[in-house]
């Protein structure tokens, strides 16, 4: 028995720790990263282990770069970003500013403004698919009462409807997240500096600029660089939503990879889907965490 | 603070209310589509107060669907996840909290990989490794998967717990004779137990609403489904109940709302002191 106590052998306890986890994460991450490789590099239709391994092709990448579909599911996954990334700010932004005042209930406030991160994303996608339905849901009679429409709204076979319907669950869905972490970035301002703007002669407006904003840029980077993992990820909601309907109008990425794989059991080509889709979301948080990291400095 | 004139107040007031409201409406109207009865969901315009509540939609739901099953297993998979990652988790945050070890940047590489990877890709080899030990089929086999999830950020998130807490409190017990594993048990953990309710019920929460791994792997039988599977399932089969399908996603929901509601402090507040690092 070693005497973990002893200065001599602190370090092998502290391995000893780290070994559960290390030998799980290789298990359940890495190596199956490296059969993902392995597997879009071969012509397979049901994924085998330990059977014979196919040869190695390049098929599944040719078939990618060549086919509609994956660049149809670029282009959903790069508007659906921006859409649910861009709006989440802005409204997470406000949100928190709002809750961030004094007054009075303000607890209950930011408990309920950040309750829709808790529901569950089937959930909450149920509740928006009764909402939406076309003959009978509230979002149609709203929009037919106000006018906005004269016609209800087919949210299940119009492209156009349906992508909008998707980004709108999860802006619902994940803003409150949004929120959350900016509120607290905004408490970790220090209140010297509104007070020096505020000496200084800054209006509000101004203090917002140039106080807020910069003090909030590591927050904002992190937040963003979530929001975008979270919708390439997102497979729950477009799903249960649409399946990646009407005509692929809601295919991502994350759909055109479960699709193959799952639907038509092409795990070659589902295979290669998911690896390029891990290529460019390790491109873009390197490059959106590096320019907000440099912003801080 | 200076004092806001009421004309302000009143704008404030109603905004925050009005935001709630926004925001809230789609579970209120989960609560009242549930309790309707089902001749008044077809009805222009709709009813925005409960009006004849029917209670039995629960006990119909649990008549003609496997629905206690499916919670049953829902909450065995967030149990074990918990078990599982906070385990590993709190070793691993303990370890590179107070040891200087080679590997510890590897671990916050995996970290960041686990946050990157499309979650669809994963689900391809781990079929192919369930598939081939026989625990397809198998809850099991969603814990694992999950714990891809769950581990790397309970590791993060308890480490900053950890760093919070001086190292003279567990050197102090070894100098009592305790032994390290025994310091972190007895001393350590008691300390840190804010941290470790938030990370617990993190992982909770994200175990009881994954839907990609139980839609992969338990498809074998019905019973093996977990909630969000059946609820999936009842969306696409049963289009016209719509309150059947509010009550089973209302028990879905409930729990984890009234989780978040007791302990939204611990929850929020680990979460944005996590993530913010």
């Amino acid at each position: 028995m070693i005497d973990f106590s002893s200065p001599k052998h602190r370090s092998k306890f502290g391995y000893l720790l780290l070994a559960p986890a290390v030998i799980l994460m290789a298990l359940i991450i890495i190596y199956p990263i490296l059969l993902s490789v392995d597997i879009s590099l071969q012509d397979v239709r049901i994924a085998r282990i330990g059977g014979d391994h196919a040869p190695w092709t390049t098929k599944n990448y040719e078939w990618l770069f060549h086919s509609e579909e994956f660049w149809n599911a670029i282009s959903v996954t790069a508007r659906m970003v921006l859409i649910v990334g861009g709006i989440s700010l802005i409204i997470g932004l406000a949100t928190a500013l709002l809750v961030n005042q004094n007054f009075k209930g303000r607890a209950l406030a930011r408990l309920f403004v950040a309750l829709p991160w808790a529901v569950p994303e089937v959930v909450a996608t149920v509740i928006w698919a009764w909402m939406l339905d076309s003959s009978f849901g509230v979002i149609n009679w709203m929009l037919l009462k106000t006018g906005l429409v004269s016609q209800a709204v087919q949210f299940g076979s119009n492209a156009t409807a349906a992508f909008m319907a998707v980004c709108f669950v999860m802006i619902w869905k994940g803003y409150p997240l949004v929120s959350i972490m900016l509120l607290a970035g905004l408490q970790s301002i220090p209140a010297e500096q509104y007070q020096a703007a505020k000496v200084d002669g800054a209006n509000v407006w101004q203090r917002f600029i140039y106080v807020t904003l910069p003090n909030l840029a590591p927050v904002i980077g992190v937040t963003s660089v979530m929001t975008t993992l979270w919708v390439f990820r997102d497979f729950s909601i477009i799903y249960v939503l649409t399946q990646g309907g009407p005509i692929g109008a809601t295919t991502t990425l994350s759909m055109l990879t479960f699709e193959q794989a799952f639907a038509f059991f092409r795990m070659g080509q589902g295979a290669a889907v998911g690896v390029v889709t891990m290529i460019i979301c390790a491109i873009i948080s390197r490059a959106l965490v590096g320019r907000f990291a440099k912003s801080v400095h | 603070m200076t004092k806001r004139s009421p004309l302000a107040g009143i704008a404030l007031y109603t905004t925050v209310i009005g935001v709630c409201v926004i925001l809230l409406f789609p579970i209120y109207w989960m609560f009242l589509t549930a309790l309707s009865p089902r001749t008044q969901l077809r009805v222009y315009p709709p009813n925005f107060l409960p009006r004849d509540p029917q209670w039995t939609v629960f006990s119909d739901l649990l008549a003609s669907q496997p629905f206690g099953l499916w919670m049953w297993n829902t909450i065995l998979i967030a149990v074990a996840t918990m078990i599982l990652s906070l385990t590993v988790g709190v070793l691993a945050a303990y370890a590179l909290s107070r040891h200087r070890l080679r590997g510890g940047q590897a671990l916050g590489l995996f970290i960041l990989t686990s946050k990157m990877l499309p979650a669809t890709l994963l689900v391809i080899p781990l079929f192919a490794i369930f598939k081939s030990v026989g625990l397809v089929g198998s809850l099991w086999s969603v814990v694992i998967a999950q714990a891809t999830l769950i581990v790397p950020f309970a590791t993060w998130m308890l480490k900053g717990y950890f760093d919070t807490i001086p190292p003279e409190l567990e050197q102090a017990a070894l100098v009592d004779g305790c032994s390290p594993l025994g310091a972190l048990i007895r001393v350590v953990l008691p300390v840190a137990s804010p941290g470790l309710a938030a990370t617990a019920l993190y992982a909770f929460v994200i175990s009881w609403s994954d839907f990609l791994y139980a839609r992969t792997f338990l498809t074998t039988s019905e019973s093996q489904w977990t909630l969000n599977v059946g609820i999936a399932t009842l969306k696409g089969e049963f289009v016209t109940d719509w309150n059947t399908i509010m009550a089973a996603s209302l028990m879905a929901a409930v729990p984890i709302i009234g989780v978040y509601l007791f302990l939204e402090r611990y929850l929020v507040g680990g979460l944005s002191a996590g993530s913010e690092k």
